[in-house]
């Protein structure tokens, strides 16, 4: 089991340092798609394999909430908004987002062998953690809404990996919860972004949030 | 018997359903019997035993905190009646408005009731998802910036703290209160302080804790006035309410010491930040950021200044709702956030003027309210566990926090102005007079305040 989740962590890596390199919204969208489905997979293999229902339920609902609800929501919020359909001036440029996203990858390792190794004894228990601070760095490196949420989805989606891989016997109501909080944020922050658009402008009361 | 426990949830999912329709008035007449309804209950659960399940956790400190909730969601719903009609170009329809506030107020509640620490995590970040919205309510593009900027820093701070359950539950096994509160850990393990700590930073990120903390002054300055009430009287609190939780089951040094420097660092900066503020309601955000790291302060020493915490985090809630209130009279009539704008308060509108430094006064800890007791007790029990250098640098910033202020806001009701009488009438005056006086009346309730929180219940 330990080999399959290395497998699916580095492939969940590998997904999302696409995704720091990528411009185009639609395409970020999709990839975080797929990064979902994988860990559904994983999910759905290691209730199998451990013969709990409730792990598999979640898989069930890992799969429809963020690999297929969410993304389709989004890109019809994108079908509608053309705008939004590229990074138009990401904060950081490709070049330095590579080298940056690689560094973390690296910076993971050695805080995990650092900190936590001594208590959690998982071969491969960095990659949790790159993929935390992979999410971080791609909120914080764009200024597309929808990339940001995505940033913080991924985020979530490492938390999920981790915890579902070390502790399947997690209550399932908490992470039923979770999942229905996640619907909740990207339901309202998809009015927000809309809305965004739309509201009167004033560039006057700008200057109120600042300091 | 569990059932009473349960009925402010019950009652706001009702009143949150019932403003589904469009009946002219009927959203706020619903809102209303809801709130009261919910301080009826609230009222009674204090006079019975502590309660524990499967699903509901109920102590002292879940009932003064369910107390706490319904009396400002009360006043705020109470508040808005009158005050929507100064919005210009709503978001929504009221009847939504109410909606969201009826479940907001749901998920405090269930945050602090449920006996299980995911699903507060759970609770707390659904408050975000049920009050972005309000926070948009102006419907102008900064209060969308500030509610998106809500909805992604609250949402990553949280995420911390669903990490620091994964880190609990590795190291206890279970996450439910109850069994957690009865395991009396002493000697925390790496991973459990670790979690805790994360814990601390992740909802610290809600409470407004440094160094989590920057969506407040924008959420709570472009939030209409009875959303920032709500949130800065009660939300806050909610978070601290899980942080007090985490101290209570891990009480290691370390915790304690980490959460101590965070309410420290926060009382710190926002009082520095104070003093450059051009915007009141921003004044008051981080006069609010203030007051939720003496609180820290107060829940990290434990003792006397735990119960100086809870006394402040009471006597908070109900003058800051009282202080943003008044802000939004203020708002309504003179159309701007900026004090210099804003001249003569005390002469075009008097009674809000008057409320306005009195729970100006109260929010900044000048006695006799009651934050002057419980900053007091806080402060007794940061002389006790440290130097004496730790304190008075502390009282310092406390002290230009103060100046800082009323100061302000002194200038703003005295100042001349040539301009006519516009006060607001009835609802608009006596709800934060009444909130005000309410802060200064705690202090007589300290005896069955301390008593809940020793033995669970008035006798």
């Amino acid at each position: 089991m330990e080999k399959f989740f290395a497998l699916i962590g580095f492939f969940e890596i590998l997904l999302v340092l696409f995704m720091q390199w990528e411009v185009y919204t639609k395409k970020i969208i999709t990839t975080f798609s797929i990064a979902s489905y994988t860990i559904a997979v994983f999910l759905f293999y290691l209730g199998i394999m451990e013969n709990k229902y409730l792990v598999v339920i979640l898989a069930v609902l890992t799969a429809g909430v963020r690999g297929f609800f969410i993304p389709w929501f989004m890109k019809k919020r994108i079908v509608r908004d053309p705008w939004r359909e590229r990074e138009i001036k990401p904060t950081i440029s490709t070049a330095l987002s590579i080298l940056i996203s690689l560094s973390v990858v690296i910076f993971a390792y050695v805080l995990y062998r650092i900190t936590f190794y001594d208590s959690v004894h998982l071969s491969d228990g960095s990659i949790p953690i790159a993929l935390i601070l992979q999410g971080v760095f791609l909120m914080i490196s764009r200024r597309n809404a929808f990339i940001q949420l995505i940033g913080y989805m991924m985020m979530e989606n490492a938390i999920f990996l981790f915890e579902g891989y070390l502790f399947p016997a997690l209550p399932f109501i908490v992470e039923a919860g979770v999942i229905l909080d996640l619907i909740g944020i990207i339901a309202i922050a998809g009015i927000v972004v809309k809305m965004m658009k739309n509201s009167t402008t004033d560039s006057n009361e700008f200057d109120e949030l600042k300091g | 018997m569990g059932y009473i426990y349960s009925l402010p949830m019950i009652f706001t999912a009702i009143g949150a359903v019932l403003c589904l329709s469009r009946s002219m008035y009927f959203e706020e007449f619903v809102s209303v019997i809801s709130a009261l309804a919910t301080v009826v209950v609230t009222g009674t659960v204090v006079f019975l035993p502590d309660f524990s399940n499967g699903f509901l956790y109920i102590d002292g400190l879940s009932k003064i905190m369910l107390i706490m909730i319904s009396a400002i969601y009360t006043s705020t719903v109470i508040f808005s009646t009158t005050y929507m009609k100064y919005i210009e170009n709503p978001l929504f329809e009221k009847n939504f408005y109410y909606f969201l506030m009826n479940l907001f107020a749901f998920t405090m509640f269930f945050t602090v009731s449920v006996n299980n620490f995911g699903l507060m995590w759970v609770g707390v970040e659904a408050t975000t998802v049920t009050s972005a919205l309000l926070v948009a309510t102006e419907n102008n593009e900064s209060s969308m910036e500030a509610t998106w900027r809500y909805i992604i820093i609250v949402s990553s701070g949280l995420i911390i703290s669903l990490l620091s359950n994964v880190f609990i539950y590795s190291a206890t096994h279970t996450l439910s209160l109850s069994m957690l509160m009865s395991m009396k850990v002493t000697n925390a393990g790496k991973i459990l302080t670790l979690g805790s700590m994360m814990a601390i930073v992740g909802y610290g990120t809600k409470a407004g804790i440094f160094p989590m903390h920057t969506w407040l002054p924008d959420v709570h300055g472009k939030a209409p006035a009875p959303v920032s009430a709500i949130f800065s009287g009660v939300l806050l609190p909610v978070a601290l309410y899980v942080m007090a939780r985490i101290l209570q089951i891990v009480p290691v040094e370390s915790v304690r010491i980490f959460s101590f420097a965070l309410g420290f660092l926060t009382v710190l900066i926002a009082a520095v930040l104070m003093v450059a503020q051009g915007h009141y309601k921003r004044l008051f955000a981080y006069s609010t950021m203030e007051n939720m790291g003496m609180a820290l302060i107060g829940l990290s020493l434990g003792k006397y200044a735990f119960i100086g915490a809870i006394i402040l985090l009471i006597s908070h809630a109900f003058a800051k709702s009282s202080a943003f209130f008044l802000t939004g009279n203020v708002l309504a009539k003179y159309k701007s956030h900026k004090m210099t704008d804003v001249k003569g308060i005390s002469k075009r509108m008097p009674f809000t003027a008057y409320t306005l430094m009195f729970s100006s006064m109260a929010v900044t800890g000048t006695p006799p309210f009651g934050t002057f007791i419980g900053e007091f007790m806080i402060i007794y029990g940061m002389l006790l566990n440290f130097p004496l250098f730790y304190t008075l640098t502390l009282v310092g910033f406390l002290a230009l926090a103060f100046i800082a202020v009323n100061f302000k806001i002194g200038k703003m009701i005295f100042s001349e102005s040539d301009g006519e009488m516009m006060e607001r009438k009835r609802v608009g005056r006596i709800v934060p007079m009444v909130n005000t006086s309410l802060a200064f009346l705690v202090v007589f309730l300290i005896p069955q305040i301390q008593e809940i929180l020793s033995k669970g219940m008035i006798r």
